[in-house]
């Protein structure tokens, strides 16, 4: 019973003993071995990581086995690693060869053995960082890098062989945040390019052995690479000036050039031009001169006319005997440039002259200044218009439009025809082209009445005073009154040129007022006689032809007569102001002024009997 | 990738022949190049043990055979670095001729085995296996050419022989237990070997003291 007690206060005494003390004492805990490092090949050291101490002072032992035997080492040096570490010299070190490494941790209560390690030295290589670790700045044509120097730990064995070390490096600038790693291989020199000016930069440097670890980054190398702006600055002002003074060319070029430029980027609108007519003058206000260089350039002289003088009473067409005659007259009004110059005088006996009264009103042409300067202009661009000759000048008052066509004879293939309709039209279509005036009415035979003008017509202003309405040359007047008679004839010819070309032989041909126009400008045009309303072949003029105006009566009307046989007279003969009866045309009287005479025009169209065509005063004067 | 290691080998040899008809390629080169092979021969085996280790389980660990129980374990080799030191060329030579004379049966049976090795990895095992295998050979018939410059004390070989048997036995952990012993034994002659021939270029480079 006593020994019942004994033993259970005996307990109650170890078992509360370690109570009584309050902390707890154990036996330490596991300590484990957290790693081994070999710096070079030949020693290498472990250290371990002791567990819970227990609350009493604990002893460590590490005992390490190598494979080829079974005797248990303890670890000859605690002491040169530091604290819980062994390190293993050059003679307790074998390599190729497998440690058995176990640490004990021993305390007042027992001890504990750690995990078993194996390891053999060669796979647990870890060298030192490099050392003598030198930056250097070089300038590589001006251009400055870095040289990076070192040495391997001095430990490490490389001379031999026995270890190979490769080299890293790494480079960054003072204020950034990642570094730029480079490999460098076996060698113990690097070369850095593309420095920023003006920075320092950071370099370190690190080594592994062909098969272990890498070592630790050596220390910090600064380095400042000294500026080479204004180095870089100076190309940028060469730059500069270079391109300032370029640009200074340039300028200049385009200042030297800027009108040709100017032309280039802005061509000129082209404007209408007529030969020998210009502007300045027309700005000027100098018709004269400006019409008289029309003139020159074998435009119809627009000198100041008289338009009063340009209106003939009547018209008086005459019928040359001679074609040649007419064609040579015709032609040489058609080569020369006739200038527009209405002469009062009237040294034509009365063929047809322009100053012939009995052609044209003198009222038509006194009145109708204005329209026939804006005539003659316009005359000058609408060739096809019609011409109304009306000269200042001459007698022949004839409408500046009037004139102008007689494509259809320009056209016509018969040089003589078409001389001779040239003589005509020129002579027709020449407003400035003073019909009084000697020579040159007739103007470019063909200018502008080359090509196909429909209908020939030619309107005279017929005015009481009756200039001579044919220049006053015995030429000019024989080719006038060729013209007229062409032109009468061929007005109206709206036919083929063949058609034309029989009329125009014929000396005589009627001239069918064709229309009056607002300017009360007659528009005549010829008459094939002899053609019957259906088939009338433009081509042959039978022996109708009137070109002799009668007269111009009271209500200015030009009677035309009708010189020869009218048997072939055209029954077919009505006035059509734009006829365009297939092959007759027949004459019609026009009387002309005022539109609103326009129609009694027509009316009084059949006025002329026997196909005459009484060019009454077709047109125009209506106002003056 | 076979036949460019032949093809590697041959070029190798016939370099090597051409070296031992004409001497015109300097030695150092060629130990460089050798010991770039064993470079690299080395890289490969620790890969291949790392992956054998990542499934291995860790409770064999215990019944791992120890290392001295490799065959090539009776060679005897230079155990730390002065001793390394001492050895002549013509000796360290020898040794690593012999060292890979020595594995190549057992890396014919490490290759077969590899085939149908019981791991989750075993397709780049068997690959790596294969490079292993064509990497000795090829090393082996260089250095077999080069041991001609070095004197007949290079010629020797020692032998040693292999008698694991060709079949690693039947069960599964059995055979992991033997390819990964087999593995770790081949890591380390292959790291002798590489380190010889460091020791062997470096010495021949005495002009070029940039390859040590």
């Amino acid at each position: 019973m006593k020994k019942v007690v004994e033993v259970f206060l005996l307990f109650l005494l170890l078992v509360f003993t370690p109570h009584a003390k309050g902390t707890g004492n154990s036996p330490p805990g596991k300590p484990t071995l957290n790693r081994c490092r070999s710096p070079e090949k030949e020693t290498f050291t472990c250290w371990w990581e002791p567990g819970s101490d227990g609350g009493l002072p604990t002893t460590f032992a590490l005992y390490y086995r190598k494979e080829t035997s079974e005797t248990v080492y303890e670890c000859p040096d605690y002491h040169t690693a530091g604290k819980n570490s062994c390190f293993f010299n050059k003679n307790d070190t074998s390599i190729w060869v497998n440690y058995n490494i176990t640490v004990v941790a021993t305390n007042a209560l027992g001890s504990t053995f750690s995990d078993p390690v194996d390891i053999d030295v060669v796979y647990i290589v870890k060298p030192n960082p490099p050392e003598r670790v030198t930056v250097i700045v070089l300038e590589d044509k001006s251009w400055p890098f870095l040289r990076v120097s070192w040495e391997p730990p001095h430990k490490a064995d490389t001379r031999s062989g026995w270890i190979t070390l490769v080299y890293q490096i790494r480079v960054k600038l003072e204020q950034e945040k990642d570094w730029e790693t480079h490999h460098a291989g076996q060698q113990k020199m690097f070369n850095v390019f593309s420095l920023r000016s003006g920075g320092t930069y950071l370099v370190q440097v690190r080594c592994k052995p062909d098969h272990g670890f890498w070592s630790e980054w050596s220390s910090t190398s600064y380095v400042k690479v000294p500026d080479y702006f204004h180095r870089e600055k100076s190309v940028w002002i060469l730059i500069m000036v270079f391109s300032a003074f370029i640009f200074l060319i340039l300028t200049w070029l385009l200042h030297m050039n800027s009108h040709s430029l100017k032309h280039c980027i802005l061509p000129p609108v082209p404007g209408p031009k007529i030969k020998g007519f210009d502007n300045q003058l027309l700005k000027n206000g100098k018709s004269e001169e400006l019409f008289s260089a029309l003139v020159v350039s074998d435009f119809p002289p627009t000198t100041s006319y008289n338009y009063e003088d340009l209106l003939v009473e009547y018209l008086e067409v005459n019928v040359p005997e001679e074609q040649e005659l007419m064609l040579e007259e015709n032609k040489d009004l058609h080569d020369g440039c006739l200038k527009s110059e209405c002469s009062t005088s009237d040294s034509d006996s009365g063929r047809g002259s322009c100053d012939s009264h009995t052609l044209l009103m003198d009222k038509c042409g006194e009145a109708k200044e204005e329209e026939r300067q804006t005539d003659q202009e316009r005359m000058g661009t609408e060739a096809e218009d019609m011409v109304s000759p009306d000269m200042s000048s001459g007698r022949v008052k004839t409408w500046p439009s009037v004139f102008s066509p007689l494509p259809q004879y320009s056209s016509n293939t018969l040089d003589e025809q078409s001389s001779l309709e040239m003589a005509k039209q020129h002579y027709l279509s020449d407003s400035q082209f003073l019909p009084s005036s000697t020579s040159s009415y007739l103007t470019q035979p063909g200018h502008g009445t080359k090509e196909a003008l429909g209908p020939s017509y030619w309107e005279f202003c017929l005015s009481n005073k009756q200039p001579h309405l044919l220049h006053p040359q015995t030429q000019a007047r024989q080719q006038l009154q060729a013209h007229s008679d062409v032109d009468i004839s061929s007005i109206g010819r709206k036919q083929a040129p063949a058609g034309l070309q029989s009329p125009l032989l014929r000396p005589t041909e009627y001239v069918e007022v064709q229309r009056v126009n607002e300017e009360d400008m007659v528009h005549l045009q010829p008459v094939v006689s002899g053609c019957g309303q259906n088939n009338c072949s433009p081509q042959m003029p039978q022996g109708e032809d009137y070109s002799k105006v009668k007269g111009v009566d009271s209500d200015n009307v030009l009677l035309l007569q009708r010189n020869m046989m009218e048997e072939d007279r055209c029954p077919c003969e009505h006035q059509e102001t734009n006829g365009v009866k297939e092959n007759c045309y027949t004459s019609s009287t026009v009387t002309t002024t005022q539109k609103p005479t326009a129609m009694p025009v027509q009316d009084e169209m059949v006025l002329g009997m026997n196909g005459y065509v009484d060019t009454a005063t077709m047109c125009i004067l209506p106002t003056y | 990738m076979a036949q460019r290691k032949t093809n590697g080998s041959k070029l190798f040899m016939m370099v090597l022949y051409m070296v031992a008809a004409c001497s015109a390629i300097p030695i150092s080169d060629l130990l460089d190049r050798a010991s770039q092979r064993s470079d690299t021969l080395h890289s490969l085996s620790t890969t291949l043990t790392q992956d054998l280790d990542s499934h291995f389980p860790p409770m064999g660990r215990v019944i791992t055979p120890r290392p001295s129980m490799c065959h090539t374990s009776s060679l005897h080799t230079p155990i730390d670095k002065e001793q390394a030191l001492q050895v002549s060329e013509a000796d360290l030579l020898s040794l690593v001729r012999s060292l890979l004379q020595a594995w190549r049966d057992p890396l014919v049976i490490l290759s077969t085995s590899a085939n149908t090795l019981p791991h989750p990895a075993q397709n780049s095992i068997s690959t790596k296996v294969q490079e292993l295998l064509e990497h000795t050979k090829s090393l082996g018939d260089g250095l077999d050419i080069l041991s001609g410059k070095f004197g007949p004390a290079a010629q020797s070989i020692s032998s040693l022989p292999y008698r694991g048997g060709n079949d690693i036995s039947q069960d599964r952990i059995s055979r992991l237990t033997n390819f990964h012993f087999l593995m770790s034994c081949f890591r380390r002659d292959s790291h002798k070997i590489d380190s010889f021939l460091k020791v062997l270029r470096c010495r021949a480079a005495k002009l070029q003291p940039e390859m040590c």
